[in-house]
Formats: structure tokens, sequence, C-alpha cells
């Protein structure tokens, strides 16, 4: 009965009934376009709030969360004994923007957060142990805990490397620029006073030249250019000794070789033996002639010894080269002898080096290094 | 001349020796680092000291200082500073304490033995020595481009040898002038440069570098 009654109406007034639905035609874009906005507007504030509060809230919360690990970490190191490593710490983007974004992505912040999550069951038979009053079974109730632990709370491989990595690339920095400093003294100290001294000389005879014709004089004269000479001599030893410190010429032929000249102009015999199938590279033939050469220097000068062995192997791709003297023993890497310098050059190449020097003799000190870098 | 050396090299400390010994003077004392050198001038009282600026213990300025210290307690003292590598404002601290009886030199003069020993003379007599390696640098360096422009080719060569402390009569045998000319040259220079005219020779070094300085 309505339908006719809405049929009768539209039949009856068509007109104003069009006038009706043509309004509504015209109204519905722009509300439509009103509503679309309203509803895009509403969610962006909603999902912007979300985030200008959120985020923040929650890069703060990370950062709680490595407070946490931090805590669990000393727990465990004082109560368990357990010494896991602290991971690198924060270290945020300059910027408000790069602060958030640190710490958003911080690894060590979202580890922190899992080991929070998965500690709970760990937590509950960790409980548990204590009421079983056995030791082993509370040992044994403790390592879900100590896995979690290690596994989450740590450094991850890769930063720990990294670590490693900044730490003996600082130490390479440094070391060279205290060589350039070492060869700079050297020559001003060394080479240049010779030279001003000879330069002196030279400049005397040349005047006493001046006056030659007298007999007497040419006798003054003879002995100046006799001492401008051996100082010429001594100035060109040094200068020799000075380059050889940088790179020794015999290491163009090979490191065998190299050791070979090392073993025949030291103080002390010296029994060389060398496997040394294939050459290795550059750098690591300049450290392991260097190491060589400093060791034997440290046998012949502090330990008294009477006889060394340089022995120089390959196992795989690594070189070990075993410095050996039958000295008084007692080095150590603390002591004046440089073995802590060696041990920090060896380590930027990603070598060891180990002393074994009880006192009264012998002393070996053994590096090992990569054969390639 | 009594004379003290104060220089870490042995090796230039014995050749200066050999050097001075030979040339008829005294060397009272051959020291080679800053605490010895006070020790020697209060022993001997020399006539003037020389001294290296790079010293033990830490090899900066230990001889600067002490040559500074040196003309401070002993006034008649000459003192004659040199050094590997010309530092101008090593020459201006030098100069600060006064110009009477001073000199900053390359070690490279001392290569030219006679001119060193002049040089020592002129320093123990009360002149001022500069090397001409470091009046280059401080007329390069100096901010008075405008002033120095004013001056002719010539006028400019004989404020660089003013500078250097020479007299008036040692500029006109390096330049090959009569002394009048050098006179008049040296008048001209210091009204183009706007200073009152100094009567003694180490007294105008520190009027023209001052003004160079300014």
């Amino acid at each position: 009965m309505s339908v006719r009654l809405r049929r009768m109406s539209v039949s009856r007034d068509p007109p104003a009934a069009l006038a009706r639905v043509l309004g509504y035609a015209l109204l519905s874009l722009p509300m439509a376009a009103t509503g679309l906005v309203y509803v895009l507007v509403l969610l962006m504030s909603a999902l912007g709030t979300a985030l200008v509060i959120g985020a923040p809230l929650l890069a703060v919360g990370l950062l709680g969360a490595r407070g946490l690990a931090a805590v669990e970490r000393r727990l465990a190191r004082v109560l368990l004994r357990m010494e896991v490593a602290a991971p690198p710490p924060f270290r945020p983007r300059p910027g408000l923007m790069g602060w958030l974004g640190s710490a958003l992505g911080d690894a060590a912040a979202w580890r922190a957060v899992v080991y929070l999550l998965a500690r709970p069951p760990a937590a509950i038979l960790a409980c548990v142990a204590p009421l079983l009053l056995v030791p082993r079974a509370v040992g044994a109730a403790l390592v879900p805990e100590r896995l979690l632990v290690r596994a989450l709370l740590g450094q991850t491989a890769t930063s720990a490397r990294i670590r490693e990595l900044e730490a003996s690339r600082a130490q390479a920095v440094d070391d060279s620029a205290a060589v350039l400093r070492r060869i700079e003294r050297d020559l001003h100290d060394g080479t240049q006073a010779r030279l001003v001294a000879m330069a002196m000389s030279l400049s005397m005879a040349k005047e006493e030249l001046a006056d030659a014709g007298r007999g007497e004089r040419l006798d003054r004269t003879r002995e100046l250019v006799d001492v401008a000479h051996r100082n010429a001599k001594q100035a060109l030893a040094e200068l020799r000794d000075l380059v050889t410190g940088i790179h020794p010429s015999a290491l163009d032929q090979g490191l065998e070789p190299a050791l070979a000249t090392l073993a025949a102009g030291s103080a002390l015999p010296v029994d060389l033996d060398v496997d040394l199938p294939g050459r290795p590279s550059p750098a690591v033939e300049t450290i392991a002639y260097f190491c060589a050469a400093e060791l034997l220097t440290n046998a012949t000068r502090h330990s008294g010894a009477r006889r060394a062995a340089i022995e120089l192997r390959t196992r795989g791709r690594r070189l070990r080269l075993r410095v050996r003297d039958d000295g008084a023993g007692g080095a150590a890497m603390s002591l004046g002898t440089g073995l802590r310098g060696l041990a920090d050059r060896v380590r930027v190449v990603d070598g060891t080096l180990e002393i074994d020097s009880p006192p009264g003799g012998p002393t070996v000190v053994s590096v090992d290094l990569p054969a390639h870098t | 001349m009594r004379i003290v050396i104060a220089e870490d090299a042995a090796v230039i400390r014995d050749g200066l020796s050999l050097l001075l010994t030979s040339r008829g003077h005294e060397v009272a004392a051959a020291v080679g680092d800053a605490e010895s050198l006070y020790a020697a001038v209060a022993a001997h009282g020399p006539d003037v000291a020389v001294v290296d600026i790079r010293m033990p213990p830490t090899h900066t300025d230990e001889g600067l200082r002490a040559a500074i210290r040196l003309r401070r307690d002993h006034p008649g003292l000459g003192v004659l500073v040199f050094s590997q590598h010309i530092e101008t404002r090593y020459a201006a601290q030098l100069l600060a304490g006064g110009s009477e009886g001073v000199g900053y030199l390359l070690k490279d003069r001392v290569s030219e033995v006679s001119e060193f020993v002049a040089a020592l003379t002129r320093i123990a007599a009360g002149a001022t020595v500069l090397d001409p390696e470091v009046v280059t640098q401080i007329m390069g360096a100096s901010r008075r481009g405008a002033d120095l422009g004013a001056l002719t080719g010539r006028e400019r060569e004989v404020l660089a040898l003013m500078a250097e402390g020479r007299s008036n009569t040692a500029i006109a045998s390096a330049l090959f002038l009569s002394y009048g000319s050098v006179e008049k040259h040296v008048t001209q220079i210091f009204a183009k440069l706007g200073l009152p005219p100094s009567p003694e020779d180490h007294r105008r070094v520190l009027a023209v570098l001052r003004h160079l300085d300014s």
C-alpha cells in the first residue's frame, strides 16, 4: 500500500520530485568530498598522534630495555660468574629524527626486548630450582636462563668483530703517526746535524784553500777535509740505517732471504729454520721480518743469551714465526722491550703474539700471522 | 770574544767550537741543554751565547725561552739563537725584550763560516742580526702592503737589509751604493713609513719590524 502511495505521489507531481532528486544528486559530491576529508583527517590524526607519541615512547622504552639488559648482565656476572661482553654502546645519529631512528633501529635494544619476552618461562623454571634443594638440579634449572642471557644480551659476532677492527685500525693509524714522528726526529737530530757540521767543515776548508800557497795552511785544510769526509760517510751510513728501518731492501727478494741476512748480521749466532713454500702478502712479510728483527735484538740486548734460533713454519693459511733464545728469560709484555708494540702491530693483521719466558729461560716468542691479508 | 755554545747535536757543537777557536775566540763552555747553559753563563760571564732553539727535554723551544731569560738576567750578554726552520713568531718573541745584541739565524747560515762569525761579532757589539729568510717572511706577511708598495724597489732592498740589522756601511757595500745614497734612502723610507728616524741600527730594526707587524 505504501509503495502504491509513493508511485502515486511521483506520478501526480513530477516537477517537484525531480527537483528534490536533482538537489540530492547535486549535493552528493560536495557531501562525499567533505565526508572523505573528514574520515581521512580522522584517520591521519589518530595515526599521527600514535606515531608522534608512540614512536618516541617506543624509542625511550627500547633504551630502557637496554638498561634492564645491563642490569641482567651485571647480575649474571656477579652471581653466576658469567662474563658476557656488553654490546656496543648506543650511539645516536645527530638530530631529533636521527636519535629516533637510531633508537628504533638499535639491534641490541630489540634483542633485549626479545629477552624480556622470552625470559618468563625460563624464570619459572629457575624459581622452581631452590625448592628442589639439590645443587645439580639448581644448576640444571638455570640452564635456560644462562642460554638466554648469552644469546640475547651479549655482543653479536659482527659487532664484536667491528669493535676489534676499530681498535686495531686506530692502533695502525697511531702507529704510523708515531713512526713518522720518529723518522722526522732521527733525520733532524742525526742526519741533518751531521750535514750541517759537514757544511761547516767544508766552508772552513774553502777559506783555508783561498789562502793556499802557504804550506802550513794546507795541513789544516787536509784536516778539515778529512773531518768533512768522515762526517759524510757517517751520514750516509746513518741514512742507510734509517731507510732500512723503513723497508729493508732484502725483503724485496723474499722473507727467507731477508731472515737469512738478519741472521747473518746478528751479533748472536742464529740457527735459521724456514719452511715457506709460497710468498705471503707484502704487509705480512714486513711484519714478520720486523718481529724477527726486534725479537732478535731483544735476545741480543736483554737476555744475555749465547745462541738464538729463528723458526718459520707454514700451517695451512697461517705462518708461525718462533724466535728462541737461551738467555735469562723473564720477558714480558709490560717491560720496555717493545713486545707490546709488536703485539699491537701483529694484531693489525689479525695475528697473535705469545711469550713463553720463565725466569731462568729459555725464551720462546711465537708470532702467528695469516699468510695473506 | 768569550763565547758559550748551547747545542744538543754534538757534531754541530764540536764544529762550532772548532770554528770559533780557530778564529781566535775563546769558547768558555759548550753545553747540550738549557740548564747547563744558565750555569755556564753564570760561571763564565761570556760576551755572547750561541743557542740552538730545539734542545732537550722536549725539543721544542727550550733554547728560545733560555735566550729570553738570559737576556733578562744578563743585560750585557749578546745572544744568537739559531734553528733549523724559520718561525717568525720566535723572532717576535726574541725581540720583544729589546733588540740590542740579539740575533736569530737559520742553522744553514752556519755553513758560511765567515758570515756567521761576523754576525756573532756584531751581536757581541750590540747590533741586531736577523736572518734574511725571517725578514722576507715578515715582509711578505706584513699587513702594511700598501706602505711597502709606496717604496721603490731599491728602497725595499734597503729596508730588508735594515731589518736584518745591517749598518748603513754594510748596506752600501751589499748593494754597491755610496754611503750617502744609503743615508738618503733610509731617510726616505722612514718618511714614507711615517717612522721617526732612529739613531742606532738595532733600534731601527725594532722600529721597522714593529711597523711591519702592526
